[in-house]
């Protein structure tokens, strides 16, 4: 295998797929990238036989052929490569010498042969979404996603597809943040299923703004096609709990916010808030919410906002990491939220089908 | 029970009520159901899971509370969801409409999980000495975590030991392939676990541990003295139990003589099932030899079989070993083989079975028998000349009949350190010198043992 190729296409393809490569010692031939050149193209592809990455970027190919190569190795060298144009050219043997100026590395692989192939899927069901849809709703939902092994069930995201909608849903137990994306797809295709953490950090790292992602849904995995690259990933077995039950059937104070400014009352705060007790306090009174944090012998924290609010006054406290985490996220100026009492869960919401139940802490007073 | 229950669920919802805001109470509490009541732990029946994470995350100082209040003390609680008979059937369906491709992907027989496919079931040899040990494994294999849980195998090298681990773990993983197995050497274990807290991500270490349905662990004695890994498996220990997953564990000892290993451990080894591996009576050997001799296609005179079946005893590895020696000369050469020159081609063997290999085990079982002392007594601190004296000899014996060093000896009899030993040596040795009552004693030991 021979190939040319500049600094720049090499590294971007490359930063596609390195996040995968595998940390795990016991399979060497894991933490390595596989290379296929053929055509005008080189396709790069790496795997921890959980999630799979595949992509590709432009070369002048002179002989093509296939190997493996060390991953992060790889990635370092090329970096630091002094010059734009990058010639590699790969033995029988898998052994690699890359040329770039003046400099000449050599770096040994593994024969393409021993490279476990991505799944193939047979009888998928198939979805087309806007790149734009998924990555702004996995966006709003996926920092909820509960970090627990022992929950494994909830340790990524639901794609629960139904009646032409498709729902995302992470919870990790106190808090819950869920959007919808709406789909045209047949009854046949709706399903329920969760895809693993990993997984949805590599997809939000590869969606764009334009463009359409085909969702494929096989069993027990799924693949993204994001035109010219593609991600694999198994899912996690198991039901997601019945997640609504968790969402309050009824409000009775609701409270319009701008969402910049509540943020960044709540982020100044909260630098009072101590990590013991760590909660934040909104008193809400006519038409004005204070938020106040107090930490025994630091000192505490109050910022009054002016809000349009009627109802009764009452005080709630949140942990200011959760309730920070949506509006972080969000991009919309106006947010809504929900509130029963001091005791019952807050909900956040927006114009747009997206939903946050965030658990109250309680007041110690 | 199902009354007293219901009363005292009654009188703690009373408690919780004002605990919680109403909504919360209706939503969450009302389906609950309060199935056992110890003195120590509540066990409470949910709908589905989402109650147990739900409670557990948001309601436990509530409910915590509410106890103290009603019983006057804690109590562990424990969660128990109720699996909904459409979600159960919805599971199954899809398991098993996903064997054919995640199947292939993972490899069909399992040797992606570092399972050698020889070793199953069918290719191993029942005899007397193992029979347990197999008909255990069998069950195990047969229905995981219903049985025998732990399951703890143990033996001396090249009696099966790994043989029968690796064919559980290939039952298992062959009758359902989306079930996890997990076969590793507790080497590995502990080389995985330095790893993880190097490159900090224990999180991922402990999820692939703990989700597994099947852990099979081999050679854990090797854990003996890693303190830290110690406590990790402890843990991965009781997940697992809790989670009703199988745990198969193989050592070259019982648990309570492996060194340095802490109580708890021992006592969660003990607590399924113990089964030993012995060594094979001479019909069990020549089984092998006949099976083994089938599956490589080799065809030697009856007499030669019996030969090595009664000249080669302690180990089943070097059986095999013998085996193929006897059948590659023969191979090569053309020749027919007799017994003198399979006599001459396993000398070394035949020599070194002859002085036949002791363990420092076997040497402790054997002193504490004919001095009648208790064989935990070798490991004790405890040191009244009745003890003391046959922890010497033991000591003496090892230091002879074993290539063990000063050291290991020490390690071997309680962590004493090899001064302990070279000491003991001495001793006994002036003492064989002086008394021709102890050296009686000690040669007829020693006979014993080189049996």
């Amino acid at each position: 295998m021979k190939f040319s190729v500049t600094k720049e296409k090499l590294l971007e393809g490359l930063q596609q797929v390195q996040n995968v490569v595998s940390t795990r010692t016991t399979l060497p031939i894991l933490s390595n990238v596989l290379l296929q050149a053929s055509g005008n193209e080189v396709h790069l592809t790496t795997t921890d036989l959980d999630v799979g990455v595949r992509g590709s970027f432009e070369a002048q190919v002179e002989k093509e052929g296939a190997t493996t190569l060390p991953a992060r190795r790889l990635f370092s060298i090329i970096r630091e490569l002094p010059s734009s144009e990058i010639q590699i050219d790969v033995d029988g043997k898998n052994a690699a010498s890359i040329r770039s100026g003046q400099s000449f590395f050599k770096i040994l692989g593994l024969p393409e042969e021993e490279f476990p192939p991505l799944p193939k899927f047979e009888n998928s069901k198939d979805v087309t979404i806007r790149q734009k849809d998924l990555r702004d709703s996995l966006r709003k939902t996926s920092y909820a996603i509960s970090t627990d092994e022992t929950r494994y069930v909830l340790n990524g995201v639901l794609f629960s597809f139904k009646e032409n909608k498709l729902t995302l849903v992470a919870t990790d137990g106190r808090r819950l943040a869920m959007a919808d994306i709406e789909l045209e797809f047949p009854r046949s295709h709706e399903a329920d299923i969760i895809v693993p953490t990993k997984a949805v950090t590599e997809l939000q790292r590869l969606l764009e703004e334009d463009g359409d992602v085909k969702v494929s849904v096989g069993s027990g995995q799924i693949a993204f096609d994001l035109n010219n690259t593609l991600l694999v990933s198994k899912l996690i077995e198991g039901n997601y709990p019945n997640y609504r039950q968790v969402i309050p059937s009824e409000t009775k104070e609701r409270v319009t916010l701008e969402r910049e400014i509540f943020l960044n009352s709540l982020r100044r705060v909260s630098l009072l808030a101590s990590d013991k007790s760590n909660s934040i306090k909104l008193n809400f009174s006519k038409n004005n919410i204070d938020i106040t944090a107090n930490t025994p012998e630091v000192g505490e924290a109050r910022e009054s906002l002016p809000v349009v609010y009627k109802g009764r006054d009452f005080s709630i406290a949140f942990n200011p990491e959760f309730l920070m985490a949506p509006l972080r996220n969000l991009t919309e100026d106006e947010v809504f939220l929900d509130l029963i009492d001091e005791m019952s869960p807050g909900v956040l919401k927006i114009q747009t089908p997206f939903l946050y139940v965030l658990m109250p802490m309680r007041i110690s007073s | 029970m199902d009354e007293k229950c219901n009363q005292i669920w009654q009188k703690l919802s009373v408690a919780l009520k004002p605990q919680v805001s109403a909504d919360t109470y209706k939503r969450w509490f009302s389906a609950v159901q309060l199935t056992s009541a110890s003195k120590d732990s509540l066990t409470l029946r949910v709908p589905n899971n989402i109650y147990q994470f739900w409670i557990e995350s948001n309601h436990m100082p509530a409910l915590e509370a509410a106890i103290v209040s009603t019983f006057g003390g804690r109590r562990t609680v424990k969660f128990l969801c109720a699996v909904e008979d459409g979600s159960v059937a919805e599971q199954a369906e899809r398991s098993d409409e996903s064997k054919s491709p995640s199947a292939s992907e993972r490899k069909q027989d399992g040797s992606a999980l570092g399972l050698n496919p020889r070793n199953t079931f069918e290719s191993f040899v029942v005899g007397p000495n193992n029979e347990i040990a197999h008909a255990a494994s069998l069950a195990v294999a047969q229905s995981p975590a219903k049985t025998y849980n732990p399951l703890f195998i143990y033996g001396g090298v090249g009696l099966g030991k790994t043989h029968l681990m690796q064919a559980i773990g290939q039952y298992v993983y062959g009758g359902k392939k989306n079930s996890r197995v997990m076969y590793l050497s507790s080497e590995l274990f502990i080389n995985e676990f330095i790893d993880a807290i190097q490159h900090n991500n224990l999180v991922k270490f402990r999820k692939r541990y703990r989700q597994a349905d099947l852990l099979l662990i081999d050679d854990i004695q090797f854990l003996g003295g890693k303190e830290r890994s110690q406590e990790e498996f402890f843990h991965t220990f009781n997940t697992l139990f809790d989670g009703h997953k199988q745990i198969v564990l193989s050592s070259d000892r019982p648990a309570s003589e492996i060194a340095n290993l802490e109580h708890r451990l021992v006592s969660r080894f003990e607590w399924g099932l113990t089964a030993e591996l012995q060594p094979p009576a001479v019909e069990t050997r020549m089984a092998i030899l006949r099976k083994k001799a089938r599956t490589l296609h080799i065809k030697l005179r009856d007499e030669i079989f019996d030969f090595l079946a009664t000249r080669i005893r302690t180990n089943v590895r070097r059986l095999e070993g013998a085996l193929m020696r006897v059948a590659s000369f023969a191979s090569l050469s053309g020749k027919e083989l007799t017994q003198e020159v399979a006599e001459h081609l396993l000398k070394d063997i035949l020599q070194e079975e002859a002085r036949r290999s002791v363990t420092i085990d076997q040497i402790q079982k054997r002193v504490a028998e004919h001095f009648d002392v208790r064989i935990a007594d070798m490991t004790s601190k405890r040191r009244p000349a009745n003890i003391a004296f046959p922890r010497q000899v033991a000591m003496y014996l090892a230091r002879e009949l074993t290539k063990a060093s000063l050291n290991e000896i020490g390690d071997a009899f309680g962590g004493r350190d090899h001064g302990t030993v070279l000491h003991a040596c001495k001793l006994v040795k002036r003492r064989m010198q002086e008394q021709d009552k102890i050296r009686q004693t000690i040669s007829f030991i020693d006979s014993a043992l080189q049996r």
